[in-house]
Parts: structure tokens; sequence; C-alpha cells
């Protein structure tokens, strides 16, 4: 009876945990490239939840196309913020300037979304959401297998891209030292350009993935952001690996304080565990070979 | 982009409707309601609902007036909050300088807005808050329609104990004022009958997946019933994942969710067949077949094209319940406050009002209980 | 470093004290006009409410804009304040005055507690401490039901007692423009405070390390120790700001000091001129008073707020002082041409 507690909960946390991942990547991609945050970023979250779900009810190709409808939505805003507010503010060399225009840009894209959307939470049913697999006493849904198999793929391709491809390379090169990038002959406009694209598109596509799972609200992405925010610090600010640890780790966090605690005290225990690693070690689970160039 | 546009005009023809509230408001025979309900954050799912249920009203009793009288009302956003809501609610006196005021939904603004009102001396209908501190001690001024948290909670642990056989209850509430208010009176009113609570859990606002609270429920054994305390969004998604968790009749258990005036008409047909033999309070019931009910349920209807909710209900009745009071006399904050507390059976939608001395409403027909069928439609229980 | 030079012509070492204490005396008189001008209630809570704001910015821009540490937690002291004093207050019957200095102790001391925690990580990851510390500090406000109510929230605080001599009452504090005067005169005050400290050695030392730690560190300076005595005093002052804040709604929920309070208060900092003393004042007041200016819009009101915000931080990147200089400088460069 215990152990299949202990191992549903498993199961819970690895699910959360990695939709956790698919807002935090994007995040931590950003940060590592730009030393900046982009704090609309959990409304790309929430526009790619609701255009999953009106590509699904209005077109009914159902619910996989929609996450790739998603995905361009997010890539799309990743290019417009990127093109509006990042790029121009760059000659500021400040790194609060975004953080706080961005701020404005979330309060406007969430008030916009509600006055479209409204403020009634939209059930978001797909095909898979009623189809539970019990095995042994332990149940999981077909949503949430969907999540983990797709979050996986996408966690995949991205480090292949990252390891192994020339412009991967070149991103990495760039989040470590700017000047190197530009040795490698490529511009690094172009390549934080790409970085804002690929980050919100994780981000829209991860809003797809969360809708059915969410309490769909134009308020949809600001409940996750808080958790991922943590995650990327827990895992290294820019470190890809000890995101997908962290995001990981969190999403256990969650499930077992739900079970042994109270889900009250969810937050407590995940930012108690960020501080402690601050405090003993600072550079974040997986540390990298990094200078300090402060 | 049509939406946008749509707004657009909205907006214009609100400033031109309220320049001519303004030349109306010139001529003495208008009684000005002021409109405190959260338009934006997520407290808007009830700010959204309620207008709809003002604007219904106001249609009604403007076409013919109520004593020679017109009705005007002016809408601030108190964001279901307390600084917002006080300047919200100050900001609604010194300017629009209504007779009466309607709102908030939200206890803690309600509260904040309290001492307002009292040194203003303008009276104040609250239908949605639920915290008993509203009425208790309350103040002069402040009159409420809901049956509070005690009355409901009382009243739910007794039929649970007495007429389900409840005896094993597991709690699952929002962290909220009102939540946690409602879960402890549940708590108390059980455990006195001789019921056991096996486990309380309360959970903040931002909690989206339930499956694991949803496990260890599951992972406690036998339970009777599940009085759940949320909104709508967290109330699909716990109700779903207890039934896949196996939990509640919906999945194949044997526990009930039960509840209060948390889950308006319709959430039975969102959640799906997981909401199979929920029981709860509503304090609107679609079915009542009394005319005042079924008037209201086919104008809605005509207007806005679908089927009303308890907070479409809840406004609608505080803006008729004001226009009693003016045909039987009210015509400025003093006589409405009056009127107010002399209100004797009054028939509204949600049932019947009357207030006692802290001017809460004693009457209990407001209390409406429901049971899910397998076919999700609604089945009234007559346990009131 | 454009920025600096409005701070400098007017309250900075180039302006001559004469100066410095003229513009005093004009902050006093605006601060004894100001609800005397606008003189219904609904105004008279506004001002009161920028006041409190004004606390909060000039508070976190001495930490982030004069001692350089990216503080996102500055709604944690503002709570610590709160519910530190109100509790003392409700809980063991303290006087007001009494629970408003351990609500600024406590609030001060937890800054130096965190800074302390924190004086080794840098940029960023200070950013995040404080911010993390945020959420906990909110966390355990809504989760210690016990102590602080949690959500069920605190009611009928009342506003600081009467000032009495002689048995006359010269100050009822639960009248809105005394209280006005009160939390307006403590900020001028602290204004007052923070300039001083601005122009003092430790100023220049601050300075100095913002510019560059290590040739600081080289000419013997302490920098952790000094950037641990700036933030102790400006989350001291965001203690007092929200000893204010209880007293004055009357109404204490953990939800008022959400860490969206906190980067509310940052935008003061951002959208005033971070780094000058009086950026960040009007910063403060703009802020505070757009959502209020813009209700007549009614559903689009934040929408706009929003835009607005966006559009501030794009075309003036220095804030507010920055474009009031380089007005200022365009009339000087007309007159003297």
């Amino acid at each position: 009876m215990t152990t299949t507690i202990v191992l549903q909960q498993a199961i819970n946390g690895i699910v959360l945990g990695s939709l956790y991942v698919l807002v935090a990547l994007g995040l931590t991609l950003i940060y590592g490239v730009l030393v900046q945050i982009n704090f609309a970023h959990a409304d790309f979250v929430t526009l790619g939840a609701f255009a999953a779900y009106f590509f699904m009810h209005l077109v009914g190709l159902g619910y996989i196309p929609s996450i790739a409808v998603a995905l361009i939505v997010g890539a799309a805003m990743g290019w417009l913020i990127n093109a509006s507010i990042f790029t121009p503010l760059r000659r500021k060399n400040n790194e609060l300037l975004p953080l706080i225009a961005t701020i404005g840009v979330s309060v406007m894209m969430q008030n916009l979304m509600l006055a479209w959307f409204g403020p009634i939470p939209y059930a978001f049913e797909t095909e898979f959401s009623r189809h539970v697999i019990r095995f042994a006493g332990i149940f999981v849904s077909w949503q949430n297998v969907i999540i983990i198999v797709v979050s996986a793929l996408t966690i995949a391709l991205l480090y292949v891209f990252m390891k192994f491809t020339f412009l991967g390379k070149a991103l990495r090169a760039v989040s470590q030292d700017r000047e190197t990038a530009g040795l490698m002959g490529i511009n690094p406009n172009f390549l934080i350009m790409l970085t804002f694209v690929i980050a919100s598109a994780l981000a829209g596509m991860g809003g797809a993935m969360l809708a059915p799972v969410l309490v769909l609200t134009p308020f949809a992405g600001t409940s996750v952001i808080v958790k991922a925010f943590a995650i990327v610090i827990i895992g290294g600010f820019g470190n890809v690996e000890g995101t997908i640890l962290a995001g990981l780790i969190v999403g256990l966090i969650e499930s077992y304080t739900t079970q042994f605690l109270n889900p009250g005290l969810i937050d407590i225990v995940v930012f108690a565990l960020l501080l402690l690693m601050l405090a003993i070690r600072p550079t974040g689970l997986i540390s990298e070979r990094r200078e300090e160039n402060v | 982009m049509t939406r946008t546009l749509r707004t657009l005009c909205t907006s214009v023809a609100a400033i031109g409707l309220l320049t001519i509230g303004a030349v109306a408001q010139a001529q003495d025979k208008t009684i000005k309601i002021g409109a405190l309900f959260p338009m934006s954050g997520p407290g808007s799912y009830f700010g959204t609902q309620d207008k709809q249920g003002v604007e219904l009203a106001l249609e009604q009793i403007n076409q013919t007036g109520v004593n020679g009288y017109k009705f005007a009302v002016h809408y601030e956003d108190s964001a279901c909050s307390p600084l917002p809501a006080t300047q919200a609610a100050k900001r609604l006196i010194e300017q629009f300088k209504p007779d009466v005021i309607i709102g908030e939904e939200c206890s803690d603004a309600t509260l904040a807005v309290m001492p307002i009102v009292e040194q203003a001396k303008v009276p104040l209908l609250n239908a949605g808050s639920s915290s008993i501190k509203i009425t208790q001690p309350g103040n002069p001024w402040t009159f409420r329609i809901m049956p509070n948290e005690v009355m409901q909670g009382i009243n739910l642990a007794e039929n649970a104990y007495r007429r389900m056989n409840a005896r094993r209850a597991v709690l699952l509430f929002e962290n909220t004022n009102a939540g946690i208010g409602n879960a402890q009176v549940f708590k108390e009113n059980f455990t006195r009958l001789g019921g056991k609570v096996l486990a309380e859990i309360g959970f903040g606002r931002d909690v989206n997946d339930f499956t694991a609270i949803a496990t260890r429920v599951a992972g406690l054994g036998e339970v009777d019933v599940i009085p759940t305390y949320t909104l709508e969004g967290q109330g699909l998604k716990i109700t779903q994942a207890l039934a896949q968790a196996g939990v509640t009749k919906g999945g194949g258990g044997n526990a009930i969710q039960i509840g209060t005036i948390w889950l308006p008409f319709g959430f039975e047909q969102k959640a799906g067949k997981a909401a199979l033999g929920y029981i709860r309070i509503v304090q609107f019931d679609p079915t009542d077949a009394r005319p005042v009910a079924r008037n209201f349920v086919s104008a809605f209807k005509a207007k806005y094209n679908t089927e009303p909710t308890h907070l479409n209900a809840h406004a609608y009745d505080q803006i008729m319940l004001i226009a009693d009071v003016v045909k039987r006399g009210g015509k400025d904050p003093e006589t409405i406050r009056e009127g107010l507390a002399a209100t004797k059976n009054y028939s509204g939608v949600t049932g019947s009002v009357e207030f006692d001395k802290n001017n809460q409403n004693v009457k209990m027909d407001t209390i409406h209980y429901m049971e899910t069928k397998p076919d999700m439609s609604w089945v009234s229980l007559k346990w009131n | 470093m454009s920025e600096t030079v409005f701070a400098q012509q007017w309250l900075g070492k180039a302006t001559s004290s004469r100066a410095r204490f003229l513009g005093y005396l004009t902050a006093v008189a605006v601060i004894v006009t100001l609800p005397l001008v606008f003189n219904d209630t609904y105004w008279r809570t506004n001002l009161t409410v920028c006041a409190i704001n004004v606390l909060l910015a000039i508070g976190l821009d001495f930490i982030l804009g004069y001692a350089g540490q990216l503080n996102l937690g500055h709604s944690a002291f503002y709570g610590l304040g709160a519910y530190v004093s109100t509790l003392l207050i409700v809980k063991l019957a303290v006087p007001f005055w009494l629970a408003f200095v351990a609500g600024v102790a406590f609030a001060g001391l937890a800054g130096t507690f965190l800074s302390l925690f924190a004086v080794r990580l840098r940029g960023h990851y200070l950013a995040i401490a404080s911010l993390g510390f945020a959420v906990i500090v909110h966390q355990i406000l809504l989760n210690w039901i016990s102590l602080t109510q949690g959500p069920l929230g605190i009611y009928g605080i009342a506003p600081p007692p009467a000032l009495v001599v002689d048995g006359t009452v010269i100050a009822d504090f639960r009248n809105l423009t005394a209280f006005f005067y009160l939390v307006a005169g403590f900020a001028l005050l602290s204004f007052l405070l923070l300039s001083q400290l601005v122009r003092s050695p430790v100023g220049e030392t601050l300075t100095a390390i913002r510019e560059d730690e290590v040739s600081a560190a080289s000419l013997g300076i302490n920098a952790a120790a000094w950037k641990v005595f700036a933030f102790g005093v400006g989350s001291a002052i965001a203690g007092a700001a929200g000893c204010f804040y209880a007293s004055f709604v009357g109404t204490l929920v953990p939800d008022a000091f959400f860490i969206t309070e906190a980067f509310n208060i940052l935008a003061m900092v951002i959208v005033g001129g971070m780094g000058t003393l009086i950026g960040p004042v009007f910063g403060a007041v703009l802020l505070t008073i757009l959502p209020e200016v813009l209700r007549g819009l009614g559903d689009l009101r934040l929408v706009v707020y929003g835009a607005a915000l966006t559009f501030v931080v794009l075309f003036i990147p220095g804030g507010m002082a920055q474009a009031a200089n380089a007005v200022g400088e365009r009339l000087w460069r007309r007159r003297s041409a």
C-alpha cells in the first residue's frame, strides 16, 4: 500500500516536473545568453494554452496539431519581444530595464487576455484526458503520458541541438563569452533573436501541454512562473542540464510535500531548498566551468 | 480584432452613458447604486458575472421605474483586496455619492470597506462574502443576503452526519479567508456530532494539478464525505483527480464530495462523469418552480443566451431588493438602510430575505441541496 | 552617469546648502498644501498611499541605486514591519510607537541578516536570494495561522494614538489629513537622512564600491560591511512603511505583501530614476496615482497602465529624473544662447 503511494506520487511529481522544465528552460536559455529575465515569459505560456484551446475547438484537428500551433504562437511572441523590448534596451546596458519593461508587457497581456477570453476558467478536454492507464494500483492518464513523452522528446532535441549542431555550439559559446561567438563568424544579434524564439516556442508549447492540467484562465501562467524562477536558480542560472534536474526535483518535492506534509507548505520547502543551495553551492546543481565576468 | 473594436465601442458607449447618468442625477428622482466588484485580476471571475445580473435587473426596473424613481449604477474595481477596495469605496462615495452600495465578493475586501460605509452613512448590501465577522459584530450599515459560513457549515455537517450517515471526512479547502473559515466550521460541528476528520488539506490558489492530493486522499482508506471549498477552476481539477484516483463515486469509489455555495450551475457539465453523486448547497436553483425564479431564468437566457449562475442571481437579487426597499419608501441612504432592516419575507430568486439584529439574512430557504445524477442533471434534495 | 547629474544639481554636492534648504522648505510647503487642495477623503487616501510608497521607493533606491545590490524582495521587509508591529499591538497590547520601533528594527535586522547571508553572492544571485526570501516570508505569514491569522486576516487595526500635549489634542490620526502629515513628514525625514548619508563619506564609499568593488577593496574599504549597512537602512525604512500601512488600512492580509508588490516598488524606482533620491519619489507618486486616474477607462485600465510602464522604460530609460534633467539642460542652453 505505502510503496504504491510512494510510486504513484513519484509519477505525479515527474509529470509536474516535466511541465515546469518546459517553462523554466526558456527562462534559463535567455538568461544564459543575455543575463536578463523576460518577466512576460509566463504570459507566453498562457497565450500558448489559449492558442491550443481555440485551435482545437475551432479547427478541430485534435490535440497534437494544436501543440504545434501553440509552439508557433510562442515563437512569434519571442521574436516580437526581442525586437520591441530587448534589442532597443540592450544599448543601455542595465539589466533591470528589460525586467521592468517586461513587467509592463505582462500586465498588458494579462489584461488584454482578460478582456478577450474572460475570467471564467475554460475546461480544456482533450481526447486523452479521460483515458486512464491502471497498473498494479497505480494510475496515470494518457494526457500525462503525452506530457512526459513530448517533454522528454523536446528536451532531447534541444540537447542534441545545443551539443552537436554548429548553431547550438555558437549559442553555448555566446552564453559563455560574447567575443568568442563573434570569432565564430556568427552575428550575435541573430543568436540572441534565435534564443528568444526557441525559449518562447518552448513556453508556448508548454502552455499547450499545461492547458489540460492547468486551471485555464488569463492568469494561468503566473501560477507557474514563481516556481520556474526557483528551478532556474536551483539548476544554476543558464545551465540546461541543471534546470532539467531541478525541474524534476521541484515536481517531486511538490507531490511528496502534498503527501507527507501539506500542499500549503510547497513553496516554503522549494524556496528553503533554493536558499540552502545558494548558501552551499551558489553555482547550481551541476556547475559548468565558467569564468565570472562581472 | 472585432473584439477590440467591440470593447472600444462599449467603452465609448459606457462613457456616453456615464455622462447621461450625470445629467440624470441632476434630476432628483434617481436612486444611485454604487457597485464594488472585483473587475481585474483573478477576482474578476466574480465581477463579470455580478455585472450581468445587475444589468438585467436594471433593464427591468428602469422600464417603468419604482415610485417615480429610476436607478443608475456606477461600477468601481475593488480588486478583491483590502487597500484597492478602500480606495474604490472612497472614490465611489466622494464622486458618485451613492444612496446604497452593493458588493464586494471577497470577505477581506468587504471587511475593509465596512468601516468606510459606516462613517459615510451609506448602506452596504452584500451577497457573496461568507466570513462570519461581517455580521458578528457587524455594523448597522452592512447587510448580508447570503447565509454566512457558520449557518452553512452547521447545516452541511448535520446533513452529512444524519442524512448521509457519514462518519469519516477529509477536508479540502483553498487557503483563503472563506476556504479556511468554512472548513473549520464543518470540522467543529462534524466532530461534535461524533464524526471524524481524517485529514485537513489546504492548498494555495496557485495549485494546478490535484493528482498528488487525490493520491493522498486515496491512501487514507475508507472516506465517506469530502467537503470541498474551492472555486470553479480548481474545483473541476479536484473532482476529476478524485475520480481518477478512484476515490469518489464518479471514479468507482464510495466517497461523496459535498460543499457549499462555491460552484456555479453548469459545473457538472464541465466536470463530466467525475461529478457523479456530488451533493452541494447552491444558493440559486435554476429548476426552482417559483415564478420569480422562472422569470429570471427566462429573461437571463433571452439576454445572454446562457444559463444563469448563482453569482448572476445574487447580483440580480441585490438590485431587486433595493428596488423593493424604494417601493416601500426608501429614497436616500438613511431611509434605504431603515427599509433594508425592516425587510420581511422578501422573495428573491435565490430565496427569501429577512434580516436579524446583526443584519444577517436568517432565511434558510436560500440554501438548496442538489445532487448530481448519472445524466449530469441536478436533483433538488429538499433538505431545508 | 547622467542620471546622477540631476540629483547633484538639486541636492548633491554641486548645490549650496542654502539651495538645499530652500528645496526642503518647498517640500514642506507642498506637503502642507496637498491635502488642502485635494480635499476629499478619496484623494487624501491616495495621498497617504503615495507617501507610503515613497518610503518604500527611496529605501529600495538606497539599496539598489547607491549600494548596487539587486534586491527583488522588498515586499518582505514591508510585510515584516506591518505584521511585527500589528501583532505586538493586537496580541501584547504594546503601545503604538513602541511597536513601530520594534517593527522598523525587525525589518532592518531581517535585511541586515539577508544581506550578510548574500554578501558573497553577486548580482543576480542576490536578486534571487531576496526574491526567495520574499516568497518564504509571504508563505510564513500565510501558513502560520496561529500567530498571524494567515488568510483569515487581522481586522480593525487602530490608527496611531492622538498626539496630546497638556490635555489638548494636537493631531488625531483618525483624521486623514493628520495621517498624511504623519507619513509624509516621516518620509521627508527619511529622505533627509538618506540624502545626508549619500553626501557623507559613507555615500562616497558606497559609490566607490558600486563603481568598482575590486579597487575599492584595494583602497582598504570594507565593501561587505557597507553594503550590509545600506541594506539594513533601506529595509528598516520599508518596515516603517509597513507599520503605517497596517494602521492606515486597518486590515492586514498576507497577500498585500506578495512578491508582485516588490516588483511594483522596483518599477517606481526605475520609472523615477534609479540612483537619484528625488526620482523614485516622483516614480512612486506617478505609479500610485496613474491606476487611479485611469479608473475612468473601466476594463482597459490595466492594459493602458501596463503599456504606459513599458513605454516609459523604453523611451525614458533613465527615468523621470533623467527626463527632467534633459528638459532642464535644454532650457538652460536656450537661456544662455
